[in-house]
C-alpha cells in the first residue's frame, strides 16, 4: 500500500540528487564493498581518499563564490593556482624553513591573488553570458605567460632553480625542510596501521568551508547570491553587480592559491611551468558531482563532490587492477569528470540564464 | 512515392560507397614479394641457385641476385608479373616473365627464382609461396609505454 | 576635410576589425629577422604547414556559419580520422587507396559522433563552445576506451606491430609509412626549389570551393538565418534543432577528412595525442586570421595558417637568439596563441553586449517616435 509513496519518494529524490550522482555514489560504494575481496586494503584507500580529499577540497570550494555571483563555473581557477605558486616560490626564497613557510606562502600569494583576481573579474564583467570559455583561456594563457616568467624571474635559492645554469626555476620543486605535511602532520590521528585521518589538513579545509558559509549568510554574501540569480532585481534593488561579481571573482582567486598550498604541502613538490594547466577540470567536476549545479553551490557540495571524485580517482586503480589486472582508472575518470561537467551544461533549467 | 525514391538514392549511394571500399581495398593492398635465389627442393629434386639472376615485379626496377642472396619489392594489389633474365649453361639470356596472384590477406610472398627458372611453365604453387615473417622481426618492442597525457596542450611543435 | 574623416575612420575601423592579424604581423616582422631563418626555409615551411592544416580549418566554418561558434568538436572528427587510419595500416592498405579508404570507414563514425555533438550542443544552447570543448575532452575517454582497451581484445587487429606487447590496445606511436605523403606526392612541383603538393592544393581548393557553394545553398541560407537569429528562423519555417545537427556534422566529418590529409603529410600518428592538440592549433590559427566567433570566411583560414605557424617557426630560434633559451620562445608562442584566441573571445563578446545594448537603444528610441 506504501509503495507509490515510496515510488514517488524515490523519484523525488532521484530528481533533486541527480540521477549521475547517484550512480556515481553507488559506483563508489560498490568499490568500496569489492575492495576487501581484490585484497585491497580498505583502510589505506580510506585514508588516501581522506588526504586526496583535503588536498582538493580547497580548490573545490573556489568555486563557490563565482557560481553564487552567476560567473559560471571557474575554468580560470590556474590563475588562483598561479597566485599560490607565485606566494609557494617567495616563500622559499626567503628561504624560513619549516611551518612558517606555509603562512608566508599564503601571506605573499594574498596581493597576487587580489590583484590577478580584481583583473580577470573585470575582465568577466565585461563579458557577462560567456564567461565560462573565456575564463578556460585566461587560465590557460596565465600559465603560458607564467612558463616564461618562471624562467625569466630572478630567483636564486639552490633548491628552487636548475643546478647547472642556477637560472630558471625547476619544474618540480621540493617543498621539504619547509612546509611538507604541515597540516597533515598537525593532530593526525593514527586510527589502525593503514588508516591515518590528516585531522590539521581537514580542520584547516573546514575552517575556510565555515568561513565561506558564514560569509554567505552576511549581507555581502546575499546579495552575491542575489546576483546570481537575477541581476537585473539584484540592480533594481540598488545592488552594485559589477562589483559583486568582482569580489567573487577575487575570493575564487585567492582560494585557488591558497587551495594549491595545501595541495603542496600534502604531495611534497611544487608543480610549475604545465603544472596547473589542466587543474580546472577536476575541481569542477568535483563540485558537480556534488550536486552543485551551473548557478547553484553549496558548502554541501563541495565536500560529498570532492569526497566521491577523490574516492573514485584513488579506489579505481587499486580495485580495477587486481580485479580485472587492467588500469581503467584513468578512462573512467576522464568519462566521469567530463560527463558530468556535460551532464550540468546541458541543463535544461539553467541554460535559461 | 518520393520518399521511397530518396530512399532508394541513398540506399544505392551506400551500396556504390562500399563496393568502392572493396575495390579500394584489393587495388590498395599492400604486399611484401620476396625474391629469393637459393637451393631449394621441388618435387624431391633439388636445384642449384643461379649464378647471377636479375629479377623484377612489376615495373619496378629489376634487382640482381647472386646465389644465397634475397630482396624485396614493396607491391600493391594482387596480380604481379615477375620478370627474371639469367644466362643459361650455353651463355644464351633468356628471359622469363609469369604473373602470379597473391592471396587478398597474405602480407608476404617469396618467388623462388631457381624454381621459377627450373619450371618456368610449372605451377604458381612450384615456385611461389606464402611466407610469414619471423614473430621476432614483428614485434619490436622499443616503446610501449602508453601515454594518455591530456596535458600536452600546446607545448609540443607541430 | 569630410573626405578626410572617413578615411580616417575607415582606417579605424580596419584596424580595430584587423587587430589580432595586426598584432600578429608586427611579432613576425620582428622575430624573422631575429630568428635568422633564410626566406626560402620558410616558404617551404609555410607551404607544408598550409598543406596540413588548411582543411582542418576549413571544417570550422560551417558551424560558425551556423552561429554555434568555435567547433572544439573538430577533435571528433580528428578521432573518427584516426580510427579510419589505424585500421587501414591494420589492413596494410597504402596510398591513395588507403587515404580514400580511411576516409570512407571515418564517415561514417564522424557522422554519429557529430550527430552526437549536435544533439548536445542543442541542449547547451547559448553555451555552444564551452560544452563543445568538454565534449572533446569526454569524447577522448571513450576513444581511450575504444582504441587502448578495445582494439585487439574486441575489435579484431591482425598486425603484431600495432598492438602493445600486453596483447591489446593500439601502441603510442602508429606509423603510417604507407600512405606517408601519398597525397602530397602525387604532383609535387618545384617551384626555385621550393617543392609544392599540388595534388592537396587541388583538394584544399576544391573544398574551398564547396564551402562557397554550400553558403549559397538553401541549407547553407538556412544555417545563415539560424545563426543570425534562431527564433525568426524558427518562425520562419525552419528547422532550427536539425540545421544545427546538420552544421555540427558536416564539419566533424570535414575534420576526419583534414585529419587524414594531415597525417599524411606527418607520416606518423600519436594515437592519443594528435586529436587532441589539432582542436586548440586550428580555432587559435583560425582566429589569427582575423575570424571571429560569429564571422569567418576561407581569406581568414589562409591568413591565420601562414601568420599561426609562421610564429610557431620563427619564436624558439628567435627566442634562443634573443635571450639564449629556445624554450622562451616556445613558451611563448604558447602564450601567444592562447592570448590570441581569449583577446579574440573578450572582443567578441564585448561587441556583441555592444550590439545588443544599441538594438536595446533603438527600439526604445522607435517606441518614443510611435508614442
Amino acid at each position: 500500500m506504501n509503495g507509490a509513496a515510496v515510488v514517488s519518494w524515490g523519484k523525488r529524490f532521484v530528481r533533486s540528487f541527480g540521477l549521475p550522482r547517484i550512480i556515481i555514489a553507488l559506483f563508489l560504494l560498490s568499490l568500496f564493498i569489492l575492495a576487501p575481496f581484490a585484497g585491497v586494503n580498505v583502510g589505506t584507500s580510506l585514508s588516501d581518499t581522506l588526504n586526496r580529499f583535503g588536498m582538493n577540497a580547497i580548490m573545490v570550494l573556489a568555486m563557490v563564490p563565482m557560481i553564487h555571483s552567476g560567473c559560471g563555473l571557474n575554468f580560470g581557477l590556474p590563475l588562483g593556482i598561479i597566485a599560490g605558486l607565485l606566494g609557494a616560490t617567495i616563500s622559499l626564497q626567503v628561504n624560513i624553513p619549516g611551518p612558517a613557510s606555509f603562512f608566508l606562502a599564503i601571506l605573499f600569494c594574498t596581493p597576487f591573488a587580489l590583484i590577478l583576481g580584481w583583473g580577470y573579474g573585470a575582465l568577466l564583467n565585461r563579458v557577462k553570458g560567456g564567461e565560462m570559455m573565456i575564463a578556460t583561456y585566461v587560465g590557460f594563457s596565465s600559465v603560458a605567460f607564467m612558463c616564461i616568467m618562471w624562467l625569466l624571474l630572478p630567483f636564486n635559492n639552490p633548491t628552487m632553480v636548475w643546478g647547472f645554469s642556477g637560472r630558471g626555476l625547476r619544474t618540480t620543486i621540493s617543498v621539504e625542510g619547509y612546509y611538507l605535511h604541515v597540516l597533515n602532520d598537525f593532530l593526525s590521528i593514527q586510527l589502525t596501521k593503514h588508516l591515518v585521518i590528516p585531522t590539521g589538513m581537514l580542520l584547516f579545509f573546514a575552517f575556510f568551508a565555515f568561513i565561506i558559509w558564514a560569509f554567505l549568510h552576511t549581507k555581502t554574501g546575499t546579495a552575491m547570491t542575489a546576483v546570481g540569480s537575477n541581476p537585473v532585481f539584484a540592480r533594481a534593488s540598488g545592488i552594485n553587480v559589477d562589483r559583486i561579481r568582482t569580489l567573487s571573482v577575487v575570493m575564487s582567486t585567492w582560494l585557488g592559491a591558497v587551495g594549491i598550498l595545501v595541495y603542496q604541502q600534502s604531495f611534497g613538490f611544487i608543480q610549475l611551468y604545465m603544472g596547473p594547466f589542466y587543474m580546472a577540470l577536476p575541481a569542477v567536476s568535483a563540485i558537480l558531482i556534488g550536486g552543485a549545479s551551473v548557478n547553484k553551490a553549496s558548502i554541501l557540495n563541495v565536500i560529498i563532490g570532492t569526497f566521491l571524485f577523490q574516492g573514485i580517482v584513488t579506489m579505481t586503480p587499486s580495485v580495477m587492477n587486481s580485479m580485472i589486472h587492467t588500469d581503467m582508472s584513468e578512462v573512467i575518470r576522464i568519462v566521469v569528470s567530463n560527463g558530468m561537467i556535460l551532464y550540468a551544461l546541458t541543463r535544461k533549467t539553467e541554460a535559461a540564464r | 512515392m518520393k520518399m521511397g525514391r530518396t530512399l532508394l538514392i541513398r540506399l544505392s549511394a551506400v551500396l556504390v560507397i562500399l563496393i568502392l571500399s572493396v575495390v579500394l581495398f584489393f587495388i590498395g593492398k599492400s604486399h611484401t614479394v620476396l625474391v629469393d635465389n637459393k637451393t631449394v627442393t621441388v618435387e624431391g629434386r633439388e636445384i642449384a641457385p643461379l649464378k647471377l639472376v636479375e629479377v623484377s615485379v612489376s615495373k619496378q626496377g629489376a634487382l640482381e641476385l647472386t646465389p644465397r642472396d634475397r630482396d624485396k619489392f614493396e607491391v600493391t594489389g594482387q596480380k604481379h608479373r615477375v620478370t627474371v633474365t639469367y644466362t643459361d649453361d650455353a651463355w644464351n639470356e633468356r628471359t622469363i616473365t609469369r604473373s602470379f596472384t597473391v592471396p587478398l590477406m597474405q602480407d608476404m610472398v617469396m618467388v623462388l627464382v631457381p624454381a621459377l627458372v627450373a619450371h618456368p611453365e610449372g605451377d604458381q604453387a612450384l615456385w611461389l609461396e606464402n611466407y610469414e615473417a619471423p614473430t621476432y622481426a614483428v614485434t619490436m618492442s622499443e616503446s610501449d609505454e602508453v601515454v594518455t597525457d591530456d596535458m600536452a596542450g600546446l607545448i609540443t611543435g607541430i | 576635410m569630410t573626405l578626410n574623416a572617413t578615411k580616417g575612420q575607415k582606417l579605424l575601423r580596419f584596424l580595430a576589425n584587423n587587430t589580432v592579424p595586426i598584432l600578429f604581423l608586427i611579432i613576425c616582422a620582428f622575430g624573422i629577422p631575429l630568428s635568422g631563418y633564410s626566406a626560402n626555409y620558410l616558404v617551404s615551411e609555410i607551404i607544408i604547414r598550409l598543406v596540413r592544416n588548411s582543411f582542418l580549418i576549413v571544417s570550422l566554418l560551417i558551424p560558425i556559419l551556423a552561429g554555434m561558434g568555435l567547433n572544439f568538436g573538430m577533435t571528433l572528427g580528428a578521432m573518427a580520422g584516426q580510427i579510419g587510419l589505424i585500421f587501414i595500416s591494420d589492413w596494410g592498405i597504402v596510398g591513395i587507396p588507403g587515404m580514400v579508404l580511411a576516409m570512407i570507414i571515418s564517415t561514417p563514425i564522424s557522422m554519429f559522433l557529430g550527430w552526437l555533438c549536435g544533439k548536445i550542443l542543442n541542449m547547451a544552447k547559448g553555451r555552444e563552445m564551452v560544452t563543445s570543448y568538454i565534449i572533446g575532452f569526454f569524447m577522448n575517454g571513450i576513444y581511450q576506451l575504444v582504441v587502448l582497451y578495445g582494439m585487439g581484445a574486441v575489435i579484431p587487429i591482425r598486425s603484431k606491430s600495432l598492438v602493445l606487447p600486453r596483447g591489446y590496445g593500439i601502441r603510442n606511436t602508429v606509423n603510417l609509412i604507407g600512405i606517408r605523403k601519398s597525397l602530397d606526392n602525387l604532383l609535387m612541383i618545384r617551384i626555385l626549389g621550393i617543392p609544392i603538393p599540388v595534388a592537396t592544393f587541388i583538394l584544399i581548393a576544391l573544398l574551398c570551393l564547396f564551402v562557397l557553394w554550400f553558403k549559397k545553398t538553401k541549407l547553407g541560407q538556412d544555417m545563415r538565418a539560424v545563426g543570425q537569429d534562431m527564433e525568426v528562423a524558427r518562425a520562419a519555417g525552419i528547422p532550427v534543432e536539425h540545421t544545427r545537427i546538420l552544421s555540427i556534422v558536416i564539419s566533424t566529418v570535414l575534420a576526419g577528412y583534414g585529419m587524414i590529409i594531415y597525417l599524411q603529410n606527418i607520416g606518423t600518428l600519436n594515437t592519443y595525442n594528435s586529436h587532441m592538440q589539432i582542436g586548440m592549433f586550428s580555432v587559435a590559427a583560425l582566429l589569427v586570421g582575423g575570424a571571429t566567433v560569429a564571422k569567418a570566411n576561407i581569406r581568414n583560414v589562409f591568413l591565420g595558417v601562414i601568420l599561426f605557424h609562421l610564429m610557431f617557426i620563427v619564436s624558439p630560434m628567435a627566442g634562443k637568439n634573443l635571450i639564449g633559451q629556445a624554450q622562451l620562445g616556445e613558451y611563448f608562442r604558447v602564450f601567444v596563441s592562447y592570448g590570441v584566441i581569449t583577446i579574440s573571445l573578450v572582443l567578441y563578446e564585448m561587441r556583441k553586449k555592444r550590439e545588443q545594448a544599441e538594438a536595446g537603444l533603438s527600439l526604445a528610441a522607435a517606441q518614443e517616435v510611435e508614442a
